[in-house]
């Protein structure tokens, strides 16, 4: 019955998926290396329908959206002062030890020094390789090259990992700025041409403008797809009118 | 059985298709390089009346109408830009194409990405092939040059779901690939809104034509053999 009510409907339902991850866009656009949200819409399946229609009239079932990735657009550097912030310039991301064990990427380099002296990010998980400070260095005594090298003076204690993935779509957000590797995004490796900047972070690449036009391409796109299902819904109205006289 | 029901009945369905038609078109205002689709009404077959006492040729009448196929319009929609490394677009004609498990098929719809293994693979993760058939590598540094894109004429092209279309090769076509951007719906609101318009209200004529003939049966059933008249 009335297969293009159906159409119409999943074509609203794509474009709310749509506004839910401009939201959250929109919402982290103060996060540091936050990468925005790309949607992605596709067509569905085609298939002969109606009474009457033979192998050349086929009608297509609607729409549909799903997140296909993250924007790897760089996102401004901005300068902040903190000695123990780095900001990633290029494509990659610091690695850091979950409280679970477990690897985690992230782009979001707003480091500080826990109790044991090691460098963790600002959810207190530990960089890998391990950074410690020894006691008695402050943390403006720090100096962390572009390539990752922390060091005291001319004492070197570390160096911080930049490493990126084949398919950085292929990563699993797991909020907290925090993504995992999957078999989709294909095993860690070191980020070619990706450099650390002292003092700085990465802002969220979320650009807000075009979030407000790709908003309003949404809000069009589900008022177009509604206004489909009122029309359905006449029809059947109509179809149902025939025999009340 | 009254012709002329059946006339009515058969314009109706035949604007139901098309709804439907109108509805996907509408549901996919914003898929990249999507197609809009035209109904093509056509009519059925005519029959000759005779006259059935001498057998004399009166002349045709039409029997009604019906929806004979769905033409996509591969026409190019404008492009929009994305700034992403990996988004494409063909500016003018064209298709992409990729290798999926039922066999190469045509997209208008750049929206690409790297696979684990580093080729360049569309939302599905099929690879997309270059002009001479072949997978295309990603860099490591996450690019790939837009010349790499092989960029396919096609022939009998048939919307399939997916964004994906089949059809035959026929050798390059004369769009570009332009990198950090995607082509937008085809669908124009405007005209897919004032076709469903149209569409409703011959709908609802068919719906009249129906509801007229039926008082006529019911007259003529009622009226032509009563006693007394009416």
């Amino acid at each position: 019955m009335l297969p293009g009510l159906w159409s119409a409907a999943s074509g609203m339902e794509a474009q709310q998926q749509q506004l839910d991850a401009i939201s959250n866009d929109l919402a982290n656009d103060s996060t540091p290396g936050y990468q925005s949200t790309i949607v992605g819409f596709h067509d569905l399946l085609y298939a002969s329908g109606g009474a009457q229609s033979g192998s050349t009239v086929a009608t297509g079932a609607g729409a549909a959206a799903s997140v296909t990735g993250r924007s790897q657009l760089q996102g401004t550097i901005e300068q902040t002062g903190q000695p123990l912030d780095v900001a990633i310039e290029g494509e990659g991301y610091l690695e850091v030890r979950r409280p679970d064990g477990t690897i985690g990427l992230t782009r979001n380099g707003t480091l500080q020094v826990d109790s044991q002296g090691r460098l963790t990010t600002n959810l207190g998980m530990p960089v890998q390789p391990p950074v410690t400070l020894p006691k008695g260095v402050a943390p403006s005594d720090v100096t962390i090259g572009s390539d990752g090298t922390v060091s005291v003076g001319t004492r070197k204690l570390g160096k911080i990992a930049i490493v990126t993935v084949p398919a950085p779509d292929g990563l699993l957000a797991d909020g907290d700025s925090l993504f995992s590797t999957t078999a989709a995004s294909g095993a860690m490796r070191p980020a070619a041409g990706a450099t650390l900047e002292q003092g700085a972070l990465e802002a969220s690449n979320v650009d807000i403008s075009e979030d407000m036009v790709k908003m309003i391409d949404a809000e069009q796109g589900y008022n177009l797809a509604s206004k489909a299902i009122q029309y359905q819904q006449q029809m059947g109205q109509i179809a149902n009118q025939l025999k009340s006289s | 059985m009254n012709v002329g029901l059946n006339i009515a009945a058969a314009g109706m369905l035949a604007e139901q298709v098309r709804q439907d038609q109108l509805s996907n078109d509408l549901a996919n205002a914003s898929t990249p390089g999507y197609k809009p689709q035209t109904s093509v009404q056509s009519s059925f077959g005519a029959l000759l009346l005779a006259n059935t006492a001498t057998g004399q040729q009166i002349g045709s009448m039409q029997t009604g109408t019906d929806i004979s196929k769905i033409v996509t319009d591969t026409a190019p929609a404008p492009l929009q830009q994305t700034g992403q490394p990996l988004d494409f677009a063909i500016a003018g004609d064209g298709f992409f194409a990729v290798r999926t498990p039922q066999g190469v098929r045509y997209t208008r719809d750049g929206q690409f990405s790297s696979s684990a293994q580093g080729a360049l693979v569309d939302a599905d993760g099929d690879e997309v092939l270059g002009q001479n058939g072949a997978p295309i590598g990603v860099s490591a540094k996450g690019t790939v040059p837009a010349s790499a894109l092989g960029v396919f004429n096609i022939k009998g092209a048939q919307e399939q779901g997916d964004n994906l279309f089949t059809g035959s090769a026929a050798g390059r076509a004369t769009g570009s690939v332009e990198q950090g951007a995607l082509e937008g719906s085809g669908v124009d609101a405007i005209q897919t809104m004032t076709e469903m318009i149209a569409s409703l209200q011959a709908y609802q004529s068919g719906q009249q034509a129906i509801q007229t003939i039926a008082q006529t049966l019911q007259a003529s059933s009622t009226n032509v053999g009563a006693v007394g008249g009416p």
